[in-house]
């Protein structure tokens, strides 16, 4: 009796497991080998109009055709696009694309499915597809004359570099896949759950892909472009960086993403080869800008965010958060961002309290009971709003704080999940009377315009988090949209960080280095300022390979 | 016929209990702050009019009370709604993480279940002696750890020896049925032992609290002063006599393992519905955390309902 009880208690456990992995295993043998990639984001949907996470965008990359990439030194390069011109008056481009492509399913892939996937994001930008509305703003339409040819219509003359850094970021569907999936008013776009294996035409096809687990891509033979040399990568995900570097070190996996800092000196001393470059990340102390805002209107004067500015000390900051593995901030487009655009005659702020404690002497705030300075008749004692999923946020808000209570700043931190932080921040009618300080972080594209849009008045409710609103700002933003030249737009961009860097809507923290790490057995593996799992280009997984 | 009555009586109690949990359940998570839509809005290429074409998608646009009549409405069709995060069926999301789910958790508990009631006999077997006192304190010892500490000592000493997260290697080249099976098995070796270690010391105490009381009683010494053989009075007289409230235990161990279990799975990266919920809680995830938590209602209602149906069986004096 006892014997059948415990055979039956094994069967069970045995059939539990052997269901439960049945649903997936087992890849083919390859002679170019299989690159496991450790990640501790992981992609959140294979539907690009549902997905979220940088991950799922970068595995789109090596799997949509997209019509520009950048090259190494972040310069627009072909792609699917061949090459491009703009018509005498400016509101029209023309890309020639690449000839014979086909998509993963040998349907041939043309200029059409292009116009296709641009016209149907037009059509319904205000519902299924408003999450790449960005994308096509400016245009009227799209047009394919012949399968090898794409003209896109604008609505006014946009700058050069805006129309290539929205297509740098286009993925391009394959019509006969998503025309069925249309539903009502393009509802089923979004429901369409894009199961692997996904029908593409990049240098890899995702063949298998399990939620929250891992996301298989096999070499793409059909692709129209230089073949990648290993046979497949896989991207597992961790959530917990502990075992993830562990798994790393027992040569489970190949590379890890993204190591936290603690780790590289061990990493390093274990044999791995540990790349820190500068990041797109920065973290930043946000203060709420609203010009109607109702409480501690202090913090709406210039003189006092500047005194704010000159009590944080970011180099401690670094050294200690961070262990050396950031870069001293200044402006809201980072160094890392691109070729120009980081204006660079701006510098990080002084740690200077005493020049800081002399600001706020001069306005007249003078310290009260405890220390705290008493502004406006009410003292000058903040709540400051804090993410919990930012992990390096409650060790800097101590030295934060530690230093503001010297310059007679009280602090007092608020730790919220992003949601409830932004819905306090925000408030219910996107009013932004909730809250008086913040601290978050940003991570920027290489492109300057969306970091740069977040603080226009049109983000209200939208991106915006510090409820920065300012007309002659946001006149800016869309002349830098439309600017004739490169060179043009790069002044005006400059122009707008030093506007920011004067009014202060963010207090620039850290700015983050991007760390990864690899097996000394693989070379082509390189780290950008964006991860080694990008979305700049197809560069890195098609030129890893095993040494 | 009294046996009937009582059964019945006990499945109407379970079905009031589902509804009114359901219901519970659906104000409750409206009333954290934030919707869905705040973060799902928030994406690079996004423009304004995303926030309103997801509130109109979601339905969020509407009263809290539309919304729980549509709730109701489609749950009693048996549709649990469409994920925000992923728009997938609720229905599919969960049975792929449940799936995932089960054996870990199931395996751990089990283990807890038999480790937990062997310690609680052998302490209360040997009362007063060193051994209990090692029994017991080892059992608080565990029952105390941080959970996740746990799991992330386990990861550091088998670090190289077993995988310390995922489910299976997916990496595997065409694998068999017994290397598959060892595979997952090696896999799911930490994380159960994790959970088991951390559980079993509830029924240690339960199980030798119920003993002692069973091994003072005059028929255990009348089968003592019988002669019969220890592990003879233990089995047959005194562990049986104990069953009703590790039965209990039991039955809310079991209802609880469609729950998942959030920091084990994080900590092992395992891609159960511990981990969806809490994902779920962060996103504000309405239906995908209306049909969780409807899923370890029903689990939690129907194992305790198992149990009182057991009582019934155990216990003749409930319907005397």
């Amino acid at each position: 009796m006892r014997k059948r009880w415990l055979a039956a208690l094994l069967l069970t456990s045995g059939a539990l497991i052997f269901a439960t992995g049945a649903i997936g295993s087992g890849s083919k043998s390859t002679s170019g080998g299989t690159f496991r990639l450790g990640t501790a984001s992981g992609i959140d949907s294979l539907n690009p109009y549902v997905a979220f996470n940088q991950d799922a965008y970068s595995a789109f990359e090596y799997v949509y055709p997209i019509l520009i990439q950048y090259d190494s030194h972040l310069h627009y390069a072909p792609f699917f696009a061949r090459s491009w011109h703009a018509s005498k008056d400016g509101k029209s481009w023309t890309f020639k694309t690449q000839p014979n492509a086909k998509w993963s399913d040998g349907k041939p892939l043309t200029a059409a499915d292009a116009a296709w996937t641009i016209n149907t994001d037009l059509k319904y930008k205000s519902g299924a597809t408003a999450n790449v509305a960005g994308l096509v703003s400016h245009i009227n339409n799209a047009k394919a004359p012949n399968a090898t040819t794409l003209v896109v219509n604008y609505a006014q003359r946009p700058s050069p570099s805006y129309v290539l850094g929205q297509f740098q970021q286009f993925f391009i569907l394959p019509k006969h896949i998503w025309a069925q999936h249309l539903g009502k008013k393009g509802a089923g776009l979004k429901t369409f759950p894009n199961n692997a294996p996904v029908v593409g035409s990049g240098p890899f096809n995702l063949v298998r892909f399990k939620m929250n687990d891992v996301a298989l891509f096999q070499r793409n033979s059909s692709y129209w472009g230089p073949k990648p040399k290993i046979d497949e990568f896989g991207l597992q995900q961790y959530s917990n960086d502990d075992a993830m570097v562990t798994a790393l070190k027992a040569h489970d996996l190949d590379a890890v993403e993204s190591v936290p800092a603690t780790t590289m000196k061990t990493l390093r001393n274990a044999g791995f080869v540990v790349e820190d470059v500068k990041g797109l990340d920065q973290t930043d102390f946000i203060i709420n800008s609203n010009p109607k805002k109702k409480h501690h209107r202090e913090l709406l004067n210039l003189k006092v965010k500047e005194a704010f500015d000159h009590a944080i000390d970011r180099k401690k900051i670094v050294s200690v958060v961070y262990l050396g593995a950031a870069q001293l901030p200044s402006t809201i487009i980072p160094a890392s961002a691109g070729v120009g655009w980081h204006n660079t005659s701006l510098k990080t702020p002084s740690f200077d309290l005493k020049l800081a404690n002399k600001i706020l002497d001069g306005l007249g705030y003078k310290k009260g009971p405890g220390g705290i300075r008493v502004a406006n008749g009410k003292k000058m004692s903040y709540e400051v709003i804090i993410p919990t999923d930012v992990q390096s946020l409650p060790r800097t808000f101590l030295i934060v704080q530690s230093d503001f209570a010297k310059i007679g700043v009280q602090l007092k931190q608020k730790a919220l999940d992003s949601t409830a932080a932004f819905n306090q921040m925000a408030g219910s009618n996107y009013t932004y009377q909730g809250f008086d300080l913040a601290m978050w972080d940003w991570t920027a594209l290489i492109d300057p315009d969306f970091m740069l849009s977040v603080v226009t008045c049109a983000q209200w409710g939208g991106w915006s988090d510090s409820a920065f609103c300012d007309k002659k700002y946001d006149r800016m933003y869309s002349q830098q949209q439309l600017a004739a030249t490169p060179a043009k737009r790069r002044q005006i961009v400059w122009k707008m960080q030093a506007y920011l860097y004067k009014h202060r809507p963010y207090l620039w923290l850290a700015n983050d280095d991007q760390v990864s790490a690899v097996s000394k057995s693989w070379a082509g593996f390189k780290n950008t300022p964006q991860g080694p799992f990008n979305e700049l280009n197809i560069s890195v997984l098609t030129h890893v390979h095993q040494k | 016929m009294r046996g009937t009555d009582y059964v019945l009586k006990r499945i109407a109690f379970a079905i009031v209990t589902v509804f009114v949990a359901v219901s519970i359940n659906f104000v409750l998570f409206r009333l954290a702050p934030g919707t869905a839509v705040s973060n799902l809005s928030r994406v690079p290429h996004a423009t304004q009019q995303l926030r309103h074409a997801l509130e109109k998608q979601f339905g969020l646009d509407k009263s809290k009370g539309e919304q729980y009549v549509i709730f109701l409405k489609q749950l009693v069709h048996g549709n649990l709604g469409i994920s925000y995060e992923n728009e997938q069926p609720v229905a599919t999301n969960l049975r792929i993480e449940l799936i995932n789910t089960l054996p870990m958790v199931t395996l751990g508990t089990v283990f807890s279940i038999l480790i937990g009631t062997l310690t609680g006999v052998i302490a209360a077997w040997r009362r007063g002696t060193p051994t209990e006192a090692v029994t017991v304190s080892s059992a608080l010892g565990f029952y105390s750890m941080p959970t996740h500490w746990l799991g992330l000592m386990l990861i550091i000493i088998f670090a190289g020896t077993l995988p310390t997260g995922g489910m299976t290697n997916e990496f595997l080249l065409n694998p068999g049925f017994w290397q598959h099976l060892k595979d997952l098995g090696s896999h799911v070796l930490l994380p159960s032992l994790t959970l088991g270690l951390v559980l079993y010391g509830e029924y240690t105490l339960i199980v030798r609290s119920a003993m002692l009381e069973t091994l003072g009683e005059d028929y255990i010494l009348t089968a003592r002063a019988k002669g019969l053989k220890p592990w003879t009075i233990i089995r047959k007289h005194a562990l049986r006599n104990a069953m009703l409230p590790i039965t209990t235990l039991v039955a809310l161990s079991l209802g609880y393992v469609v729950a998942g279990a959030i920091l084990i799975e994080t900590v092992f990266s395992w891609p159960g519905i511990g981990r969806a919920v809490y994902e779920a809680v962060l996103q504000r995830d309405y239906p995908m955390l209306q049909g969780a938590f409807l899923l370890l209602t029903i689990s939690v209602v129907v194992c305790n309902l198992i149990a009182d149906l057991l009582y019934f069986k155990l216990d003749p004096r409930i319907t005397t």
